[in-house]
């Protein structure tokens, strides 16, 4: 108890200390930032996770080719969930004389639980949200069936056996998101009017939805119930594999929000470290005289022990309260883009806050405190006696321990986390040996620079060990900052370059050969500027290396969506822009007309196909044959035209084929498309202006997101900056007032200081551009799935940023050295 | 008291092992001043350090009281010297994160002594420093300093002083004064004193005074004579 109170007493008189409030402060920054970041996604999470739902139209659908277990239906009810029921068909619609392939939904009150219907009152009229449904006797429908149709809102169609009278056009549907190529327009009706359709026989393809809605862990309760119970018929679609509109992107943001809160709680546990070594040699003397009054190794730690307790619980609960904060200002931010009652924050960011903070207490702190019980008694006799140093692996064992801790929560994956730690490991050896070398290097450059150049570099050569880890402190720092900051930039550019202002929003296709011109001359005529137009071949692939498709995939590819349905193949001479060949060698121009194909990636390697293989096609009653010549890559969520299958031209064109394209309208064009479906009954218009607004909606969210974490790993970076400031500060007062003692003025001193950080700072941005160069390869090829290149502006910022950065920091940090009177100086000593 | 036998301690160094006390003997009664003087490096302060129980001899044996601080670990003298030991210090030692007051309740507070605030207030009010109590050992002139460290070497009432150049860091008359106090309060105590000096007058004012060359005692002398 009287420990405890000692305890306490020191620790407040101990308030003022430059390492201690450094120490507090790097903790505040790593518990901030993890909390504020916990908060933040968690809350967002569920908001994304919200509007994912709204895209899909609930939390949790089932797709069955039967009717499922009314047990299920009951379960989803007794947990608490909404539970409705549609079913989906293909059905020829007729419209007076003509017939169209349509996909019909079935659907009962309540649809959708998630989201909203947009419908206008004519094909590419004004919207507006709905929570209507049609009536029993009614369908809405998608603008295609009445263009293709040559129908109108008012008209009656018919499904199967029953007449339906067309009420409103359908502009969104919660659920209907995907690729929207060769789908057949939507049909919505009622429930109640199947069964006078008659199209709901034995054998039928019909494809039950199940749609569940309700609280979150309810949900995730009733989906634990639910999946081992499914059988492999059954589709169970949940907000995460919902997110494929956005999917990578998401995916990308929340392991940059992962990544940047990692680079702040180890810069933040690197400053920690400093701040507690600097606390530990400050109390050196105090527990020297405290041993020889007679506290025992115990009772030391019985005194240091509470007082950093109390430190980390303080810091932490400071952390977690800007943590709150800061989520708060970031929801504030956000309030248009989030649902309007955002998802009550959970506690457990908190408790994870006050984990981050005690755990990077532990790792960074607590071994050079221990040392303080290890202070021989004699060295208040002796001040040159100090305590054995920690052992290394103790210190470093601590430290890993901390980070792997801290790692393993946001990889959640310990194979992820054990390889990004060694090779951590290795990175950091590596750039060690690589400070040494630089400081080796900079020493050839001392006769040939001023005075206070020299002075300064003969300063960190003097003290070269310190100067390493100093080097090395600082340029682990700035490339933390570094690769935060260029990844951020790659992650925005990328998204941009995906979804730019004037990313395609409009799809045309059905295009007649003999329109194609006309069609562009259209256009052009319009001041609207297409995209390539493509040509689309309708086939099916049936054959891989002779044998039948089927067969010849793993079990699992057999019911892959590319198999069951005919594909859209095209030929074309220029690879598209988003495209990237991974594997063989795009069209030559010898290619033309030779029977061969590139294949879209993720499909190649669910079916095994490899440059090389040879895929036979059917189209109509036609077959034919061709050797694989690349593996293309292809981001689908570029929202531009994109294929399975490529050919060169003269290969498929004997084929009938259509055309499409794409391209960008504003709301203020919209009439256009009007005319256009005038001018061209069979050309299909599909309108992605509604998809793309909400996918750019949530890009913008993780932008901000992006941003916001970068502050803090910028915040704990200059902790970093700061601790080793302090931690040599003693050092060079006493040097700077022997200097001055000895006849150097303050200007020489101001100069010498400024060399050496200035020198310091270099040396570490340069050590941060060859760390950045190693991490940011990896980081870019195995964690965030991003094209890499030579990063050079790297190499000129980072040492310009490191010597302007470091050497006013150092330069500000050492003022007292030059303004204290040397004589106080020596006289503390 | 306090009895060394045999006592030597061996140092490594550079050029090979460096004996810095040879072959010590002495033996101090409770209640007994006792100077040991010499020239620097002459193994003083080395001694001192074996005798407080701060470090263990290479060769031979030390008692303090009852204690045979050579059976003993680390924590094990600690507790010796909580029990037995006061420290004076020639640069004093005091800590600068605490006030007088707190610096000289320190100790009691260690000892988990039931009231160390007004314990430790009337023994500064005894070595004159009444009115600083809040003020912190920067504040403090030389003197002040080491009379607050002398209130507090005195605080635990211990049987044993220790003080290692009491009055090196400080100019005559001031030294002189805090002598006086040291000596003062050690009668009034009964404590038993060991002063390791240089300085040979200070060293005159003790009742013995054995002196060390080149790590041997060359001079053990028992005087009668008025402090």
């Amino acid at each position: 108890m009287i420990r405890w109170r000692l305890a306490m007493r020191l620790l407040v008189r101990n308030r003022h200390s430059g390492e201690q409030r450094i120490l507090v402060a790097a903790l505040v920054i790593a518990v901030a930032a993890s909390t504020a970041i916990g908060f933040f996604t968690d809350r967002l999470g569920r908001g994304m996770a919200n509007q994912s739902a709204d895209f899909l139209g609930a939390d949790l659908t089932l797709v069955s080719p039967r009717p499922v277990d009314a047990d299920w239906f009951r379960e989803a009810r007794a947990k608490g969930l909404q539970a409705i029921e549609a079913l989906k068909f293909a059905s020829v619609v007729v419209g007076g004389e003509a017939l169209l392939l349509s996909s019909v939904k079935a659907v009962q009150d309540g649809f959708p639980l998630r989201g909203k219907l947009r419908t206008a009152l004519a094909p590419f009229a004004a919207d507006a949200e709905t929570q209507a449904l049609p009536r029993p006797g009614e369908a809405w429908v998608a603008p295609r069936l009445l263009t293709t149709l040559g129908l109108q809102v008012g008209d009656a169609v018919e499904v199967g056996t029953h007449t339906l009278n067309i009420t409103r056009v359908i502009t969104f549907e919660p659920g209907r998101v995907g690729n929207p190529f060769g789908i057949a327009p939507r049909l919505l009706m009622r429930m109640a009017d199947v069964p006078a359709t008659n199209v709901v026989q034995p054998g039928s393809r019909l494809s039950y939805q199940y749609l569940f809605a309700g609280r979150e862990a309810d949900v995730a309760r009733f989906r634990d119930w639910l999946e081992p119970r499914l059988g492999p018929s059954h589709e169970l679609v949940g907000v995460k594999e919902g997110r494929r509109a956005v999917g990578s992107a998401l995916e990308r943001a929340e392991r940059y929000l992962g990544l940047a809160v990692l680079a702040a709680i180890v810069l933040a546990g690197v400053a920690v470290a400093m701040a507690a070594r600097r606390y530990s040699e400050r109390h050196f003397d105090m527990s020297a005289m405290l041993r020889c009054m007679g506290a025992s190794q115990r009772d030391l730690l019985g005194l240091y022990l509470p007082q950093l307790l109390v430190l980390g619980l303080a810091a932490s609960a400071v952390g977690c309260t800007l943590g709150w904060v800061a989520q708060y200002g970031l929801l504030y931010l956000l309030a248009d883009l989030l649902p309007a009652t955002p998802s009550a924050p959970h506690a457990w960011p908190v408790l994870a806050g006050f984990a981050t903070g005690l755990i990077t207490l532990a790792g960074f702190a607590l071994p050079p405190v221990m040392r303080l019980k290890d202070v021989p008694p004699l060295r208040v006799l002796r001040r040159d006696l100090l305590p054995l140093p920690s052992r290394a692996w103790l210190v470093y064992g601590a430290a890993l321990a901390a980070i792997v801790a801290v790692m393993w929560r946001y990889t959640g994956s310990w194979p992820l986390t054990l390889s990004v730690l060694s090779g951590g490991i290795a990175l950091v050896a590596l750039l060690s040996l690589l400070a040494w070398l630089l400081l080796l290097l900079s020493r050839r450059f001392n006769t040939r620079v001023g005075v206070a150049w020299r002075f300064g570099l003969n300063n960190l050569w003097r003290h070269r060990r310190g100067s390493v880890s100093q080097i090395l402190a600082f340029g682990l720092t700035l490339m933390a900052m570094a690769v935060v900051a260029l990844v951020r930039t790659d992650l925005l550019t990328t998204w941009q370059q995906q979804l730019p202002a004037d990313v395609p929003n409009h799809f045309a296709f059905n295009i007649l050969p003999d329109q194609v011109e006309e069609f562009q001359t259209f256009m052009e005529q319009a001041g609207v500027a297409t995209a390539q137009l493509y040509p689309m071949v309708r086939g099916r692939l049936i054959e891989i290396n002779g044998t039948a498709v089927r067969k010849a995939v793993t079990k699992e590819a057999r019911n892959d969506d590319a198999l069951n349905r005919e594909l859209n193949l095209t030929w074309t001479t220029e690879l598209q822009a988003d495209n990237r060949v991974l594997a063989g060698r795009w069209w030559q121009p010898d290619d033309t007309g030779k029977p061969r194909v590139s294949v879209e990636s993720k499909l190649a390697r669910r079916m095994g196909i490899e440059p090389g293989d040879e895929l036979r096609f059917a189209v109509g009653d036609q077959r034919f044959t061709t050797e694989v010549a690349s593996i293309r890559s292809v981001q689908w969520e570029s929202f531009r035209p994109n294929f399975y299958m490529v050919f060169p031209p003269q290969v498929i064109d004997r084929f009938p084929a259509t055309w499409m394209t794409s391209f960008y309208l504003q709301k203020a064009e919209k009439s256009l498309l009007r005319e256009l479906v005038a001018r061209y009954p069979a050309v299909t218009v599909l309108e992605m202006d509604r998809v793309i607004e909400q996918v750019g909606r949530i890009f913008r969210q993780v932008t901000l997101a992006v941003e916001y974490v970068l502050v803090f790993t910028l915040l704990a970076g200059f902790a970093v900056l700061f601790a080793a400031l302090q931690a040599s500060q003693d050092d060079r007062l006493y040097e700077g007032a022997l200097l001055r003692v000895l006849g150097g003025s303050r200007r020489q001193l101001r100069a010498g200081h400024l060399a050496e950080f200035t020198a310091l700072g270099g040396l570490a941005g340069l050590l941060a551009a060859m760390g950045t160069e190693c991490l940011a390869w990896v980081l870019y090829s195995e964690v965030l799935h991003l094209e890499y290149s030579f990063q050079w502006p790297v190499w000129i910022t980072a040492p310009i940023a490191g010597a302007l950065l470091i050497g006013a920091a150092g330069y500000w940090g050492t003022r007292a050295v030059v303004e204290r009177s040397p004589m106080l100086l020596l006289q503390n000593q | 008291m306090i009895a060394a036998r045999n006592l030597g301690k061996r140092v490594a160094t550079a050029a090979g092992p460096l004996d810095i006390l040879t072959d010590i003997g002495l033996e101090i009664q409770a209640r007994e001043a006792v100077a040991i003087v010499g020239v620097s490096g002459s193994g003083k302060s080395t001694l001192l350090g074996l005798l407080a129980g701060l470090d263990l001899p290479s060769a031979g044996e030390v008692f303090l009281s009852s204690y045979r601080l050579n059976d003993l670990d680390e924590d094990g003298r600690a507790r010796v010297r909580g029990e037995l030991v006061g420290f004076v210090f020639q640069s004093f030692q005091l800590l600068t994160g605490l006030t007088a007051l707190e610096n000289v309740m320190l100790p009691l507070e260690l000892m988990g002594a039931r009231d160390p605030r007004d314990q430790a207030a009337e023994l500064l009010d005894r070595v004159g420093l009444a009115g600083r109590l809040q003020h912190y050992p920067k504040q403090l002139s030389g003197g002040e300093q080491q009379r607050v460290a002398i209130a507090r070497a005195f605080a635990t009432e211990p049987a044993i002083l220790f003080a290692d150049e009491p009055t090196g860091n400080l100019d005559n008359v001031t030294g002189e004064r805090v002598i006086d106090l040291l000596f003062r309060l050690n009668r009034d105590k009964g404590t038993t004193l060991v002063l390791v000096t240089h300085d040979e007058h200070l060293a005159g004012r003790c009742e013995r005074l054995i002196r060390l060359e080149a790590g041997r005692v060359v001079a053990d002398v028992t005087e009668v004579h008025s402090a």
